[in-house]
């Protein structure tokens, strides 16, 4: 189980990401487009590879915990097949959809292997109108 | 056109302690650089100090990783080291990887994609990591660009965008002939490690840099927390002028002993006391600094052999007070005895204390523990480093008094065990002898290579003042320093 401060930064992501989006992005969700952009800066990172690696065990995490992302499978270039027929937005899992919680675990991941602040510093570059300054520290408070 | 026209190569800093004064100031701005030597020889955290200490929002540095390490494992292990600041990532250390592109292209679309980023980012620094990994993939792929033209544009390509380069690679030495990136390169710095019994010794050279003088030779370096830490070899002090040698004497603090010396030892001598166990040579060295602190003169003790604690008690004893001047930052006791060190980084401790309190007097007690506390494999270049050690530090004025303990025999009357005479400017020997069935003590100057000095055998006594020369200069006996004199008998008397 991922910390409470992971799936606050995750669902603040979410948030952000939601906002932004404009009516070309209708038939994408979020999920699916924070997704994409972590892929680009990582693979740009890490390189394809290596976010490949990284995505892959996001995904077998997940799975873990929505059963529904079953069918989801990452693709060579580290992009998803069968992401949105996954599970609709806002599925039955506490934690939001199975896509959410892909999205936390690959998150978790980054904390594990860069630390919290780089990984925050990636987010914010990604998503700098999304306020993760307030997301939860790991006891649970606003940070 | 005058000297003044001349264009003027700014010098950055390295980021790495020490390497700026081995470099003559900095690296050269826009300079391509090559970091060579063997994996886990600190490579890629000289590359990261260098960027983590240059980079800005507005000339970032681009860090390219290839084939190899992978970079978040990189990032992971990097940003443990105190200099890495990860609020530099992205906006001014941006990391890109280029594998991908290693290992379905060409270099000529590597040479493209360097070029892209470059023009977007407009970068200050720019490192690729490991550039041999992707020099091997690249090898044996007829129809690529040749890599000599790769480099040939890469180098032209980073120095018109006003950019400073490293690349870096793991190269073996007999690979420096016949390998176009080190003929194009204007810096080629390397780094070698070496287990020498249970010993890691780390040491650089700068084989080659373009623009200015580097201090030549193998300089030796740590890494740590903070990353790399390197020791000139010539310590810091290339640029220094001598100190001209004054006239000005320096006391001992025993009064006979300065009669004998001429009036005292001279300013920025190195004086050595030899002598076996026991005989007093750690109570004259700590009689000379306590008497440097009454002259107002700061003082430094670099001991080896017991505890700075057990320095000041023994002191103590002898009615010095080592405990006030320490507290009121006259004077430093260093202990150096943890196994691995070199000469150099000895020295660099000894000479940031001697900044810190402006020390005039230095004291090494002793030789014996100070070899004792190197590497193996620095101590076979025990007398070059103390040949270089005092020559630097009495170019800066500060007087050294060093002991040595030599094997007392009662045929030969060494001065040293080390062959170090030819180091220091003056000797006081200090030596047991066997009188009338008493086993007493006696000091004689052997040297003095700044005028004249008593010829005088003399006897003393260790007492609870010290080293104390009493009475005249010991008549009557010939032999004396084979330790075993025989009287003189009277003239007319018949053996």
């Amino acid at each position: 189980m991922l910390p409470l401060e992971t799936r606050d930064l995750a669902r603040q992501i979410l948030a952000s990401e939601a906002s932004a989006g404009d009516s070309s992005h209708a038939a994408e969700s979020a999920a699916l487009r924070v997704y994409e952009k972590l892929r680009r800066r990582l693979c740009a990172l890490a390189g394809v590879t290596g976010f490949r690696s990284l995505a892959c065990r996001a995904l077998t995490l997940a799975k873990a915990e929505a059963p529904g992302l079953e069918q989801v499978q990452v693709l060579a270039d580290g992009s998803l097949q069968g992401f949105r027929e996954a599970e609709p937005p806002g599925g039955k899992h506490p934690d939001g959809s199975g896509e959410a919680i892909l999205i936390t675990q690959l998150l978790g991941l980054l904390i594990v292997f860069l630390g919290k602040s780089m990984t925050l510093r990636l987010v914010q570059d990604a998503w700098p109108e999304a306020d993760i300054e307030n997301c939860s520290s790991g006891d649970g408070t606003r940070a | 056109m005058s000297t003044r026209d001349k264009v003027t190569i700014n010098k950055l800093p390295t980021g790495v302690p020490g390497l700026d004064d081995i470099v003559g100031g900095g690296l050269p701005e826009f300079s391509f650089n090559i970091i060579a030597g063997a994996p886990g020889s600190g490579k890629t955290t000289l590359a990261h100090q260098f960027v983590f200490a240059n980079a800005s929002p507005e000339r970032p540095a681009l860090y390219f990783t290839v084939l190899g390490e992978s970079a978040i494992k990189m990032l992971r292990y990097q940003q443990q080291y105190t200099f890495f600041e990860p609020s530099k990532v992205p906006d001014s250390v941006r990391f890109i990887n280029l594998s991908q592109v290693v290992l379905e292209k060409d270099l000529g679309a590597v040479l493209a994609e360097i070029i892209k980023e470059v023009e977007k980012s407009n970068p200050a620094v720019v490192v690729v990591d490991s550039f041999r990994t992707m020099v091997r993939k690249s090898q044996g792929s007829p129809g690529e660009l040749d890599l000599q033209a790769f480099i040939q544009q890469l180098a032209l390509f980073l120095a018109s965008w006003q950019a400073t380069t490293f690349l870096i690679g793991e190269y073996a030495e007999d690979e420096l002939r016949d390998n176009p990136i080190f003929t194009v390169a204007d810096g080629l710095f390397w780094l070698r490690q070496t287990a020498e019994r249970n010993s890691i010794v780390r040491k650089l050279q700068i084989v080659k840099l373009r623009g200015q003088a580097s201090v030549p030779g193998l300089h030796t370096f740590r890494i740590t927390d903070g990353g790399l830490q390197a020791f000139s070899r010539t310590f810091g002090l290339s640029g220094h002028k001598r100190k001209e040698s004054g006239t000005r004497r320096l006391s001992i603090g025993i009064p006979v002993l300065d009669k004998m010396m001429g009036g005292g030892i001279p300013e920025g001598d190195s004086v050595l006391v030899t002598g076996a166990s026991g005989t007093g040579k750690s109570v004259l060295a700590t009689q000379f600094i306590a008497e440097g602190i009454r002259q107002g003169e700061p003082g430094i003790v670099a001991v080896f052999e017991e505890r700075p604690q057990a320095y000041t008690d023994r002191a103590s004893n002898l009615g010095m007070d080592l405990e006030t001047p320490q507290k009121d930052g006259n004077l430093l006791i260093l202990y150096l005895r943890p196994l691995d060190l070199s000469v150099d980084e000895t020295m660099n401790e000894i000479l940031e204390a001697v900044k810190k309190i402006g020390a005039k007097r230095l004291v090494i007690d002793s030789l014996a523990g100070f070899e004792m506390a190197l590497s193996p494999g620095f101590r076979e270049d025990f007398r070059e480093s103390l040949y270089r050690m005092i020559f630097a530090l009495t170019g800066i004025g500060v007087t050294i008094l060093s002991t040595v303990e030599v094997d007392e025999s009662f045929t030969e009357f060494p001065f040293s065990t080390y062959s170090i005479s030819f180091l220091t400017d003056d000797i006081i020997r200090l030596r047991y002898v066997s009188i009338e069935g008493q086993l007493r003590k006696i000091l004689v100057i052997i040297k003095m290579r700044g005028g004249s000095h008593s010829q005088d055998i003399r006897e003393y006594e260790i007492t609870s003042d010290g080293l104390v020369i009493a009475g005249e200069r010991l008549k009557g006996y010939e032999r004396l320093i084979s330790g075993i004199p025989a009287r003189v008998k009277p003239s007319g008397e018949k053996g």
